[in-house]
């Protein structure tokens, strides 16, 4: 099948994906129902790996759902779960149920989750995963045993933004040469330092696609800063969220405003509201995308 | 060193439970310097024993519990041992599968084995190693990330780091960080500028 958000991503097209969290249970109905609010206002559904290591549906299982109502699927793959073996022959299993695209990460450690007694797999990291990719793409498995039929898939990873930390700069590079199409960032409430680090980024020509959580309160501004990495609000927005009559608006004013600053300089926002996208669609019209 | 922490009290009791007449082996290497294996927990251990209505026999510290030479060796300072239904080894678990080689007496351990680390200037460092078959040790200044990395990374930090420290622990230095360092005075950092196969376990 013809892949648009492929298309959009190799032309340099500016990208909009948001994130799906599958069910802790069977039942799709509430995934679904999310994913199809977002019909035809983005481009690709982002669907997670167990994250925050709390045990969930499989995205592969919910990316062929949603691939066969007509969404775009970029299906992610932690390190975290799965040894060598496993990680290849889940990519063959996604790639025969038409799913084309993954995001790779190494995966949110087990203590943060709701089976902290797992074992935490971490058999390759991102880095040796995205090569083991690129090498079962060319025709072998990661010990270069052929495969009878090759996957194609665009792969992403993610990145940390701060290009005064040089060993995450340095992991972002990796990335790169070990063949990532996209890279997709935590989220971003400092335009400044984006802009730094797509100055950083810019010699290595790949497409950035820049997070975006709309901010519902000044208490989850600081409550994010606290518990999740890579996150850093200002203490200006944290004050803006603290006075605002209507606090889910103003998070979406930053939204927006964040959005403007960055559209320019990147190829793409990946958005992931907490809970459910009833909003989505308004973020993106305020943020002056059209249907 | 080989690091080991010793069970709850309850836990080794209910391990004894089915025995009466105890032998209680420790071991003079690692378990001792640790305080879990030594002849001051040995006799705690034996005094604990006899409160709970044990008949603790006898007891012995050999040189080191992973290296013992016969049974006839271990039994020749302390006859007793022959008479006991079961010995309680106060090392680690690879002082109790040794000891188990040379005798068909039922052998229990009262510690958990949790890494192989050291200990400088009275400081218990532990997961120095995690035995690994693969040592990348002379990359990265000497800090082992397969044994300090929860993730046991080998191409750099995980995004989890904030400040320097690990995603699980927030007292905890992040390994990365140590290396970057420790590289960067040592005008190394190409090392880290490699892109690392992944380890084969062994």
């Amino acid at each position: 099948m013809h892949s648009l958000f492929q298309d959009k991503i190799r032309s340099g097209s500016f990208v909009i994906t948001a994130e799906i969290t599958p069910p802790k249970g069977t039942d799709t109905t509430k995934a679904v129902e999310n994913a199809d609010m977002l019909r035809g206002c983005v481009d690709a559904l982002n669907i997670t790996d167990n994250n925050r290591a709390v045990m969930r549906m499989s995205p592969v299982a919910l990316g062929k759902i949603l691939k066969d109502r007509g969404h775009e699927v970029i299906v992610q793959m932690t390190c975290r779960d799965r040894n060598r073996l496993a990680l290849q022959s889940e990519l063959l299993g996604a790639y025969a149920l038409g799913i084309e695209n993954i995001c790779v990460m190494t995966g949110d450690h087990v203590k943060s989750g709701d089976h902290q007694g797992a074992k935490a797999v971490y058999d390759l990291d991102s880095v040796q995963l995205l090569s083991m990719i690129r090498k079962m793409m060319n025709g072998s498995d990661l010990y270069g045993n052929p495969l009878d039929s090759a996957p194609e898939f665009m792969v992403g990873a993610v990145s940390n933004i701060d290009p005064g930390q040089a060993m995450q700069m340095l992991k972002f590079k990796k990335k790169i040469l070990e063949g990532a199409d996209f890279i997709q960032t935590q989220a971003i409430y400092d335009p400044d330092l984006f802009e730094s680090f797509m100055e950083y980024a810019r010699e290595f020509k790949v497409p950035v696609i820049a997070g975006i959580i709309p901010l519902k309160s000044a208490g989850m501004a600081r409550f994010m800063n606290e518990n999740v990495p890579g996150i850093h609000i200002g203490e200006d927005l944290i004050e803006r969220m603290e006075q605002a009559r209507d606090p889910v608006h103003e998070g979406f004013e930053i939204s927006c405003e964040v959005i403007s600053r960055i559209r320019p300089i990147c190829q793409g926002i990946h958005l992931m509201p907490i809970g459910q996208h009833l909003n989505t669609q308004r973020l993106l019209e305020m943020a002056g995308f059209s249907k | 060193m080989i690091i080991s922490q010793d069970k709850p009290f309850e836990e080794i009791l209910e391990l004894l439970q089915d025995h009466r007449t105890i032998f209680i082996i420790g071991c003079n290497t690692c378990a001792s310097k640790l305080h879990v294996g030594g002849e001051e927990e040995i006799l705690t251990m034996r005094s604990g024993l006899e409160d709970a209505g044990k008949d603790v026999i006898g007891w012995a510290l050999p040189t080191a519990a992973c290296s013992i030479r016969s049974w006839e060796h271990l039994a020749e300072k302390d006859r007793s041992i022959e008479k006991a239904d079961a010995v309680l080894v106060m090392a680690c678990g690879s002082g109790a599968s040794v000891i188990s080689r040379v005798t068909d007496i039922q052998v229990y351990t009262s510690n958990n084995t949790t890494s192989l680390g050291g200990i400088f200037k009275g400081e218990i460092l532990p997961d120095q190693c995690k035995m690994c078959g693969n040592c990348t040790i002379s990359y990265f200044g000497g800090i082992c990330p397969t044994a300090q990395c929860p993730k046991n990374l080998l191409n750099g930090p995980c995004g989890g780091c904030a400040d320097g420290k690990c995603e699980t622990d927030p007292d905890k230095d992040c390994v990365w960080e140590m290396i970057y360092l420790k590289l960067k005075e040592m005008n190394r950092l190409d090392l880290v500028e490699k892109i690392y196969l992944p380890r084969e376990n062994k």
